[in-house]
């Protein structure tokens, strides 16, 4: 199947993509998202980053090979491996575009590109909060922390807390 | 160095390699301070007289009458998600105070050390430049664990941690407003202030907060919900991968 990611209204884009990886993977929550597809078209190779909001919408920079870059062959579902971008759409937050990486035939990263807002600063609309798994943050439960955030201490709950334990050690 | 005390019904903890005695003592003056003033258990504070009705706020002190300013500014820009009254409509400074305090605070240090960090009641600071982490954030679910360990970014100067689970009277949640559906939410910010008025916030006023933060200000956030899926926008990724031991 030809490599092509269809990145509509970016925004809408990257929640759907990121709940989708997310219940690919466990049986993280599904929400109904819908879109209006006004087509981006993703270019097939690795690193391409130049799209623009032009009028045509089905620009393809990949219509006749699709699986000409290094990594591809891997590809079992289809997607082959590398970053894909979109291409830039309008949004009520200013121009969004939006990356996909692709490993394995399963998108391990969305980010979205910096950009711009109505006034023309530049913002990071990929601040947005995403679903992660649990496994994301299970190799750093084993950090060597210096000190623990956590909802406000009582002074009763402070006794069995981690920093209580941490002030303590009195390293 | 590593210095515990109590203060403002909580627990604080500084460390630092080249902490002085006097700068610690200063720190500690500078909260009893804050508390003498703005505490509502103690019936003779400023802010207690405020709330009885025998103190007109007209006449209150600067440092009171700002501070009701600064909370009341943040309750615009939250949309309301952040407030300074309690629902009984009595004036209840308590969300942005510890922040000041630890913000005051944090200029002391600065002045007095290359390399601290402070924790006040679970929300955290560090020096410019300093040792920036690993910072564990306590797990909801079991406060005897950490849920993920994070190295901030180098502009990040603040960890700030909001929960209903520990103190459920220090958010008010508007009547008007769904029920959080936010156990925990920490925010990581380039000062204390924003960071717990932030994570506060977001508490109380949920996803439609949490949206409108990670939007209008430069702030990392995490988020756990009451069925115990995570939600982290791309700045809080990177630290808590920074945070995962190599190897």
């Amino acid at each position: 199947m030809r490599t092509r990611a269809i990145l509509g209204s970016a925004l809408a884009a990257f929640s759907i993509l990121a709940i989708g990886w997310e219940a690919g993977t466990s049986n993280g929550t599904l929400a109904t998202t819908t879109t209006t597809d006004t087509g981006g078209t993703a270019s097939g190779t690795t690193g391409t980053g130049s799209s623009s909001s032009s009028s045509s919408n089905t620009t393809d920079s990949g219509s006749t090979s699709g699986s000409d870059s290094s990594s591809s062959t891997t590809s079992t579902s289809g997607a082959a491996d590398g970053t894909y971008s979109g291409s830039v759409e309008s949004t009520r937050f200013g121009d969004v575009q939006v990356q996909v990486t692709i490993s394995g035939g399963a998108i391990t990263d969305v980010t979205a590109l910096k950009l711009t807002d109505h006034d023309g600063r530049s913002v990071q609309i990929s601040n947005r909060a995403a679903p992660i798994l649990r496994q994301e943050v299970l190799a750093s439960q084993s950090a060597n922390v210096q000190m623990v955030g956590g909802a406000t201490y009582t002074s009763e709950a402070y006794l069995s807390s981690l920093q209580s334990a941490l002030d303590q050690a009195g390293f | 160095m590593r210095h515990h005390w109590t203060t403002m019904g909580t627990e604080a903890s500084i460390v630092g390699s080249d902490l002085t005695a006097a700068v610690i003592a200063e720190v500690e003056r500078g909260f009893a301070d804050v508390d003498a003033r703005f505490s509502l258990y103690r019936p003779d504070s400023e802010l207690s007289r405020v709330a009885a009705g025998s103190l007109r706020l007209d006449d209150a002190s600067d440092d009171l009458r700002g501070a009701y300013a600064r909370a009341l500014a943040w309750r615009a820009r939250t949309d309301g998600a952040f407030t300074a009254h309690r629902p009984d409509g009595v004036v209840d400074l308590s969300g942005v105070v510890k922040a000041l305090a630890m913000a005051d605070a944090a200029a002391l240090l600065d002045a007095g050390s290359r390399d601290w960090q402070l924790g006040v009641g679970g929300d955290l600071c560090w020096s410019a430049g300093g040792t920036s982490g690993p910072f564990g954030i306590v797990d909801p679910a079991d406060r005897s664990a950490v849920l993920a360990a994070v190295v901030p970014a180098a502009s990040r100067r603040a960890l700030a941690t909001s929960g209903s689970a520990e103190r459920g009277e220090h958010i008010w949640t508007r009547l008007d407003l769904p029920v959080s559906p936010f156990v925990q939410v920490s925010v990581l910010a380039d000062d204390i202030v924003t960071a717990d008025v932030l994570a506060t916030a977001i508490v109380a006023g949920g996803e439609a907060t949490l949206d409108l933060a990670t939007e209008r200000w430069d702030v990392d956030v995490l988020t756990v919900d009451r069925a115990g899926e995570l939600r982290a926008t791309p700045g809080m990724r990177a630290a808590i991968r920074s945070a995962a031991p190599v190897g």
